[in-house]
């Protein structure tokens, strides 16, 4: 095991520079997928709180979006997004939708009527209770699913490889190929990393928008 | 929070697995090595240079080729892309013809997986390149003629693995670069060498392995190919069906191709010459283990009669049938195939 990871770190060594921009690939397809889906799911999310009926369709349907597998995906955008950087991205946006459109809908409605009608009864208009009530309030939740959603990009971030738009997992499928396990090990212990980083970071940034009670 | 553990747990099971992949494999290479099948090489490997089997050198076999050897199984491999789908199947079909039961294990990945797997005894017979035998499994430098290639491939694979090869198809499915005719020229390249003056800036779409494998590593250090030709600018693209898909849509600007894939005549493609020629010569041939062809000696004579079936152009015609618009089943194309020419019912 010693041995492996010195093998890894050496072949580290001699592939630096493919390293970083393999691992800056990876971290920019990760947070651009990301980024899509916080602008996409936010908004959605929010409206889908003030319409509980039609929310139930759109949650399910997002949700189900989250049962076709990843690759799949990936090879059904294909044809019309061709190879590289854009299907990759689409895949995983289409991931991570589901967790952070649930949690931003969860954390609205779980918000205490009381304290929404109180801040009305305030004066406040609609846009400050929901951005100065409402949202502070959802964060904690919200935050929750937008860990959730990082942690499975970063780890599916991966498949990226398979259709040229590079990041780490070209070590994995590379090692694989080669059934060179010191060439997988150099993408699969930073993606591991980098999901364990984001797990921990993002779980600090929950607890500290949690209200103390 | 359990599907958070669950993601972390099957991060560390990766991690894990990954790391325990490596000592696993090198337990069944090395300790057959003493077994007695090492200190009795096949006749083939006595007289590799004359194309003979095992079977028709030795008495007990030629007795009834035909014979059905009562309904033994043959489990059959391949690595994983049309063409070596394609011949295993055709090995398959031949085999049952002849009485066998064959269970298919296709799709092993690169050779890597499928040596793996047949060293392992998770499969009998897989089909193999020639010289990727020699220089990706053994790591002995390129040879230049088929009968040298044999003779140290069965040398080789006997005294390590207790594997032989029976005898090769005629093609040769070598790599080539393939660009679109338009790309090539707009570069004005026609060999290998004018690809080298315009390699630190065209992008080369290929599977994940062509960058680490030795064979080219040397190959590409010989013409003098940027270093960014097979490194920063290289695309890692899984498939072959998918490489072509990248150079036709402009996603790339060459391709690594194998000198028999269909795409190369339908999609009209231009291959650029190696005009040192540097790569060695791939024929396809079935890699057996040997317990499994002693158990079975008839297989040789049933593989061996199907190989020269196989040139080059009947090769690329028939990785087109699956590839190209057709897009039919590699099942139903090897059994079309054979039946065509009367080895099969």
């Amino acid at each position: 095991m010693i041995n492996l990871l010195n093998q890894t770190y050496a072949y580290f060594l001699d592939n630096q520079n493919r390293f970083w921009a393999e691992l800056g690939r990876h971290l920019s397809l990760s947070s651009t997928a990301l980024a899509i889906s916080l602008i996409l799911c936010i908004p959605l999310g929010i409206w889908a709180a003030r319409h509980v009926r039609a929310a139930q369709y759109l949650i399910t349907a997002v949700g189900s979006l989250r049962l076709i597998p990843s690759l799949a995906i990936l090879f059904l955008v294909m044809p019309y997004l061709g190879t590289g950087a854009t299907p990759a991205i689409t895949a995983l946006t289409i991931l991570a939708m589901p967790s952070i459109l649930i949690n931003v809908y969860t954390g609205l409605r779980g918000v205490e009527p009381a304290v929404v009608e109180a801040a009305a009864a305030m004066g406040m208009t609609a846009r400050q209770r929901l951005l100065q009530v409402e949202i502070p309030l959802a964060l904690p939740v919200m935050i929750a699913g937008i860990r959730t959603a990082t942690v499975e990009v970063i780890a599916s971030a991966t498949l990226a490889a398979f259709i040229g738009a590079g990041g780490l997992g070209i070590f994995v499928t590379r090692g694989f190929a080669l059934f060179e396990p010191r060439i997988m090990l150099l993408g699969a212990i930073p993606v591991a990393v980098l999901a364990l980083i984001s797990e921990v970071v993002l779980g600090f940034v929950e607890r500290w928008f949690t209200p103390p009670r | 929070m359990l599907r958070r553990t669950t993601q972390l747990m099957t991060l560390a099971l990766v991690v894990i697995l990954t790391a325990c992949g490596q000592a696993a494999p090198v337990a069944p290479t090395t300790a057959p090595a003493a077994s007695p099948a090492a200190e009795n090489p096949t006749p083939a490997a006595e007289s590799p240079t004359v194309a003979s089997t095992p079977a028709a050198e030795n008495p007990t076999a030629v007795t009834e080729p035909t014979a059905a050897p009562s309904g033994a199984t043959i489990r059959i491999g391949s690595k994983h892309f049309t063409e070596a789908i394609l011949v295993a199947e055709m090995y398959a079909l031949m085999l049952e013809e002849n009485g066998f039961t064959v269970e298919r294990k296709f799709s092993l990945g690169a050779t890597a997986i499928a040596h793996e797997a047949l060293v392992g005894g998770d499969i009998d017979l897989y089909p193999e390149y020639t010289s990727t035998g020699l220089q990706v499994v053994l790591k002995q430098p390129a040879l230049p003629d088929e009968a040298a290639i044999m003779a140290a491939l069965r040398k080789g694979y006997e005294e390590q693995f207790q594997v032989t090869w029976l005898n090769p198809s005629p093609f040769n499915n070598t790599n080539v670069f393939a660009l679109t005719k338009e790309k090539a020229e707009e570069l004005g390249v026609v060999t290998f060498s004018d690809l080298v003056a315009v390699s630190a800036d065209v992008r080369l779409g290929g599977p994940p392995e062509f960058p680490e494998r030795e064979d080219n590593k040397a190959i590409l250090a010989m013409y003098g190919f940027d270093p960014k030709f097979s490194g920063d600018n290289y695309v890692q693209l899984d498939s072959g069906s998918l490489r072509y898909e990248a150079l036709t849509r402009g996603d790339v600007d060459v391709v690594v191709a194998f000198g028999t894939d269909g795409q190369i005549a339908g999609l009209g493609l231009t291959v650029l010459q190696d005009d040192k020629n540097a790569y060695p010569i791939y024929q396809i041939a079935p890699v057996i283990r040997q317990d499994a062809l002693n158990a079975n000696p008839q297989i040789a004579e049933i593989l061996n009669a199907m190989a020269p079936l196989l040139t080059s152009e009947v090769m690329s015609g028939l990785n087109w049938q699956v590839d190209g618009p057709e897009k039919k089943e590699v099942s139903v194309v090897a059994r079309e195939f054979l039946v065509s020419q009367g080895v099969i019912k």
